[in-house]
């Protein structure tokens, strides 16, 4: 177009009017399209971020005179002191259960992002960076890693802190990490045998496995609810073959951090299976007949070929679920309990629950926003990767 | 084919068995909650428990007759209806310039719309509370289903955009360039070129942000005033137990409806897909 525009004479022709017509034109319909969604976005969506902002510091409140705002504790004018209550007591580091190191929230968090950092600027640094991303992603999370056993969660590590809501943050964390933990566990084995088990219908047997996920979310958790309640259907089975007696039903498989897991685990897990199989349905086979050829054991070649190649597939996945778990809500509304209690609730209990404070909502929401939009842009690599194939 | 199993690389013949009983487990942890919920939306009890007594539609006559409950589901409706028709048609027009045109800021506006599919939806949800409440800055619209309308378009643009932005970039580009050298304006050429050839992805976009809003509870329960959205009253119900049962048949015609619509949006992108390959 532009080659075509030069190469004409340099006297303004009667075409080359025409033809700055239809540019103008063009140019102005252009913006006529994108308008409208953008400018929808901006009302909508980016101005009412921009208030939440205000709100955790004290620039707007709910209450609309003296004597509301004494009762909701909101505050008139500008102040930090919200956001120091917030993150000020600090962070506990405890192994085991056994000793706690005390440190400042800020060193946690200049701490986080390096590694984040480190994990995503590592894979362009060598040829086998995406091992240095898991391995960093693998330190990152260890500190939240817990084995669930029955009543409770083994913890390897833990984050701790003195402040009720920064704890009510980890625990979330912890809660979704494992989840995600779990379902990419569980997804691996089945999108590998969909890759190389299957030799026909692919296709089918994975809509087959994503159907579930694209229907309603909250009847998935009702589900659930009628199979591990109190008077559900495990509890009245087992009542019924003789295994309880009816006045002591397994209570730790509705209401606790397990149902919370397993749960989400449930609700993600057929989302997640499609990043890894499209990682493995795209390797090239001939490498893994390549590494048999070379004398290596199917297990040596799994673990030097077929994972590395898989792994910022199985990266993506677990974003994929960690990502939105974060900011959990309905789940743990429903099945959580107060054991099972998420810092997404504690969010909205302050806008629309008991405590009503919009302020301090404000600032919880600022922070899981942060933290979210700093994982989704750091990692936007791997996003893309599992999400490009995804589409 | 007998001798290609025992040179697989990829797995072993028991680590193959082991994989096979996997994914049967797999799929029955899968299915078998919704199947459960199926089986026991006829059960002739009143609490939700083995053993299955007998089988009954009293259920489903009662919540169907309930007002409550049909109000709420014209309004999910609406609302629904609503956002698939307003979210594709700001997403085809915002896909069509992303991937046609030469647009200044494109890397803002692509990221500026993908934007919202990142934000908890707990965050939206409180940041249009904040918006639409009373007192609250300029916007002349009150709680209610239409902030609930609002906020879900939000919600599901993104969604619309992954699915019709690769269908308009995947078409050839000379056929339009051939209907504006014979003449035709670029709406003309948008309207019985370009529509025609996306129609399939039009469709499974419109579905998709149907089902999108019809399921979404988070921000439609900060927004709804007194007339509440299905899933809100759904929500609701579930988290005061004991009526369960009246919530079941609506909750399993629900899933397979969305099911459905799921699967017809599957086939028809697959249909479109093919339809394309045939005209390249």
């Amino acid at each position: 177009m532009a080659t075509r525009a030069t190469a004409t004479a340099p006297a303004i022709t009667v075409d080359e009017r025409r033809r700055w017509a239809r540019r103008l034109g063009d140019r102005l319909s252009t913006w006529s399209m994108t308008l409208p969604a953008v400018a929808l976005l901006i009302v909508f969506f980016l101005v009412p971020i921009y208030y939440i902002a205000r709100f955790s510091l004290g620039l707007d409140r709910f209450a609309q005179n003296e004597a509301a705002a004494e009762l909701t504790g909101e505050f008139a004018d500008f102040t930090t002191k919200l956001w120091a209550d917030f993150l000020g007591p600090g962070v506990n580091i405890g192994i085991l259960g056994l000793t706690a190191f005390h440190f400042p929230t800020w060193l946690i968090g200049v701490v986080f992002v390096l590694l984040v950092l480190g994990a995503v600027f590592g894979t362009k640094l060598r040829r086998r960076g995406g091992w240095i991303a898991v391995a960093c992603f693998a330190l990152l999370l260890t500190p939240f890693l817990t084995i669930p056993a029955g009543n409770h969660l083994i913890r390897v590590a833990e984050l701790s802190s003195e402040g009720d809501r920064l704890r009510l943050f980890f625990r979330s964390i912890t809660m979704a990490t494992t989840s995600s933990v779990w379902a990419v566990l569980i997804a691996f084995p089945v999108a590998y045998f969909l890759a190389f088990g299957l030799k026909k219908s692919k296709l089918t047997w994975l809509l087959v496995i994503i159907a579930p996920f694209l229907t309603s979310y909250l009847l998935r958790i009702f589900a659930w609810k009628v199979i591990l309640g109190d008077q559900g259907l495990i509890n009245t089975a087992l009542v019924e073959v003789g295994v309880r007696d009816p006045d002591h039903p397994l209570s730790f498989l509705i209401y606790s951090q397990f149902t919370v897991i397993l749960v989400l685990l449930y609700a993600w897990v057929p989302f997640i299976v499609l990043p890894i199989f499209i990682a493995l349905e795209n390797m090239d086979r001939r490498l893994l007949e390549a590494g048999t050829d070379l004398g290596a054991s199917r297990l040596a070649t799994f673990r030097k070929v077929t994972l590395p190649i898989a792994a910022p597939g199985v990266v993506a996945a677990f974003l994929f679920v960690f990502i939105p778990s974060m900011g959990e809500y309905i789940t743990p509304s429903l099945v959580g309990g107060t054991n099972g209690f998420m810092f997404g609730q504690a969010i909205a209990l302050q806008f629309v629950g008991g405590t009503l404070n919009w302020q301090t909502g404000s600032v919880l929401a600022v922070f899981l926003l942060a933290v979210v939009l700093f994982l989704t842009f750091t990692t936007s690599k791997f996003l893309r990767q599992g999400g490009g194939a995804t589409a | 084919m007998r001798r290609g199993d025992t040179t697989d690389v990829t797995m072993s013949r028991n680590g193959r068995r082991l994989l096979v009983l996997f994914f049967g487990a797999f799929l029955v942890f899968l299915y078998l909650p919704t199947v459960m919920l199926t089986v026991f939306s006829f059960n002739d009890s009143t609490v939700v428990a083995f053993p299955f007594s007998s089988f009954t539609t009293r259920w489903y006559e009662a919540a169907f007759e309930n007002v409550e409950i049909r109000k709420a589901f014209w309004a999910s409706i609406r609302v629904a209806g609503g956002t698939a028709i307003v979210a594709t048609a700001l997403a085809v027009l915002v896909s069509y310039a992303l991937a046609r045109r030469r647009l200044r800021l494109k890397g803002v506006i692509s990221a500026l719309v993908l934007f919202p599919l990142v934000v908890p939806t707990v965050v939206l949800g409180i940041a249009l509370l904040i918006l639409f409440r009373p007192n609250g800055p300029v916007i002349p619209i009150p709680l209610g289903l239409w902030a609930v309308l609002i906020g879900h378009v939000v919600f599901a643009l993104p969604f619309c955009i992954l699915l019709l932005l690769p269908r308009i970039a995947s078409i050839d580009r000379r056929i339009e360039e051939a209907a504006f050298d014979l003449g035709a304006s670029w709406f003309a050429t948008f309207r019985r070129i370009l529509l025609p050839l996306i129609t399939p992805a039009l469709i499974s976009s419109l579905l998709i942000a149907f089902v999108i809003s019809i399921d979404e509870v988070v921000i439609a329960s900060f927004l709804v005033q007194d007339q509440v959205t299905y899933p809100v009253y759904l929500y609701s119900g579930l988290r005061i137990s004991g009526q369960t049962q009246l919530l079941m048949p609506i909750a399993t015609v629900m899933i397979v409806v969305s099911f459905l619509l799921v699967l017809a949006a599957e086939f028809i992108r697959r249909y479109g897909e093919r339809r394309l390959g045939v005209a390249k």
